[in-house]
């Protein structure tokens, strides 16, 4: 049986000073403790309320060397108690914004103010909304973003799955497990999704795909009883219970937004990997710009941030 | 076999170091039609070696009627955690997966002397003038839960006007059904407002006191209230 110690909301963020504050909670901020607890850099984790990021909301990781089959989950408690045991200081407070205050970086969270030589943007990001009528007032009573947790209300029901990379057709994969039919809906032609998971979908059994098609409204009374598409062959309605949105995500950036350089879309612009516009910043996981967002970038990202910090103390 | 290896028995037993007064904790339980009962009670056992601070007594929701009536328990496997005084606070179902990181930080709490809640909230339940009754819904992997499932249980430790049921949704499907959960964490107030999503503290509370002041009859989402003004 699975129990997961620790205290919910850990330790309650009470602001210092220190050499390096590492903001975020998933597998780039978990690492980058691991790798500056072993330089022994003195420095606090960032917490936010949701322990582990992104990769605790995905069902199954099958691609992290190493691991196996795990769930996300179990893989960033893993990374955690391995980064605590190394001396990794984790404090729960939310970053609201970022400044400067003389020579070093000026962090205010939630629950108290935090100063530091350096810092690493490890903030990750949370699902992109579709933006169509309907997502926010259903969601709960059949909208979701998150099948991992929710995926057991919409046992032997018909379910929809929107986008077309990785999490879509991963989460989906995990939902046909549950639902008694799959559609998948992708404005495009083909996945983005890596092949494997790919043809296991177009493989299963109870799920089919809808290309080239978007979903326009989420329709019903009290909660979702179908969606409104826009096909190449014209407007369409079908009935599900469920819709699951995985189309994109937003970078968890606001806090951040003065301190260093962001692109467009909100993700921090770096150089060089890790690097950003000012010197004793760095980034690392999903919320820089890098085109590959998993969790062994994301590790590898937490790592090469903390590297640098070390090399710039010396 | 223990349930519990022996690292997270060992952190559990670190945990509950910082107790600091004995927690009270009463199981119902019952030997038929309770998949999930066994499971509970060796889960409670377990953590009950851990300090000699927790109190553990597992009653039997068929024969211990009156208990079950006094505490208000309603269905099994129930688990009512206080400091002795009253049975605001209870957990339905199994406490496993991220609902057990939830019991252990409810339990340091009965057993705490900590502050737990910020200023704003406990004035606001200081000035409470009627009774709430907070149900969250949960499931097991969802990393979300805890969050709402902790806040509910401490408004409830705190104030005797605030009663919390941290409820597994898979374990009472038809609990889930009647309050039309397809999403966790929902948390249900007086079993007619509702809030869905983790909501962090500060948002609840405007939820709870502006929404169930303006609140009119039937099912209502609180949200609609921060979100329309």
């Amino acid at each position: 049986m699975d129990l997961r110690t620790g205290l919910v909301g850990g330790n309650p963020g009470k602001g210092r000073t220190t050499d390096l504050v590492i903001a975020g909670g998933g597998p780039a901020a978990l690492s980058a403790s691991l790798y500056a607890a072993r330089y022994s850099i003195d420095h606090v984790v960032l917490e936010s309320y949701q322990p582990g990021g992104q990769a605790a909301l995905t069902a199954w990781i099958e691609n992290y060397p190493g691991m196996g089959r795990i769930s996300g989950g179990d893989l960033a408690a893993r990374m955690k108690e391995q980064a605590e045991r190394w001396g990794g200081s984790f404090e729960t407070a939310t970053v609201t914004s970022t400044g400067l205050r003389d020579d070093l970086i000026e962090v205010k969270a939630d629950s108290a103010v935090y100063l530091a030589r350096f810092l690493i943007i490890a903030t990750g990001a949370a699902p992109a909304k579709l933006g169509v009528p309907g997502e926010d007032r259903f969601y709960g009573r059949g909208v979701s973003y998150c099948a991992t947790c929710d995926a057991p209300f919409f046992k032997g029901a018909h379910v929809m799955v929107v986008g077309g990379g990785d999490s879509a057709v991963k989460e989906g994969l995990h939902l046909s497990e549950f639902a008694d039919r799959l559609t998948l809906v992708h404005r495009r032609d083909r996945f983005r999704a890596e092949p494997y998971l790919a043809e296991k979908l177009l493989s299963c059994d109870n799920c089919s795909v809808r290309w080239n098609t978007t979903v326009s409204a989420i329709e019903g009374e009290d909660g979702v009883e179908g969606v409104l598409l826009e096909t190449p062959e014209g407007e369409e309605r079908i009935d599900v219970d469920g819709v699951f949105i995985y189309v994109g995500r937003r970078p968890a950036t606001e806090a951040f937004s003065g301190l260093v350089e962001l692109n467009p879309d909100g993700t921090v612009k770096t150089r060089g990997i890790v690097g950003t516009s000012r010197s004793n910043v760095f980034a690392a996981g999903d919320v820089t710009d890098n085109e590959l967002r998993q969790v062994v970038t994301a590790a590898a990202d937490g790592a090469r941030a903390a590297s640098a910090v070390f090399n710039l103390m010396q | 076999m223990a349930l519990l290896s022996e690292s997270d028995a060992n952190e559990v037993r670190k945990i509950f170091g910082s107790l600091e007064r004995d927690v009270e904790i009463r199981a119902y339980t019952q030997r038929l039609e309770c998949p999930t009962c066994q499971d509970t009670e060796m889960i409670l056992r377990e953590l009950d070696g851990l300090s000699d601070r927790i109190r553990l007594t597992i009653l039997n929701f068929q024969t211990d009627r009156e208990a079950a009536g006094k505490d208000g328990v309603e269905r099994v496997p129930a688990i009512v955690v206080s400091d002795g005084t009253h049975s605001r606070v209870k957990f339905y179902g199994t406490p496993s997966g991220y609902e057990f990181s939830s019991l252990l930080t409810v339990i340091v709490d009965a057993g705490g002397s900590g502050k737990t809640l910020s200023e704003e909230t406990l004035e606001f339940l200081d000035g409470l003038d009627k009774d709430l009754s907070l149900q969250v819904f949960v499931t097991p992997a969802c990393p979300h839960c805890p969050s709402s499932a902790v806040l509910a249980s401490r408004m409830a430790l705190h104030s005797d006007r605030i009663t919390s049921e941290v409820i597994e949704a898979n374990e009472f499907q038809e609990l889930s059904r009647r309050f039309r959960v397809q999403g966790v964490p929902r948390t249900v107030v007086n079993g007619q407002y509702y809030a869905e999503g983790a909501l962090p503290e500060y948002m609840m509370v405007e939820a709870l006191s502006r929404g169930l002041e303006e609140g009119p009859e039937g099912e209502k989402d609180l949200m609609d209230y921060i979100r329309t003004s």
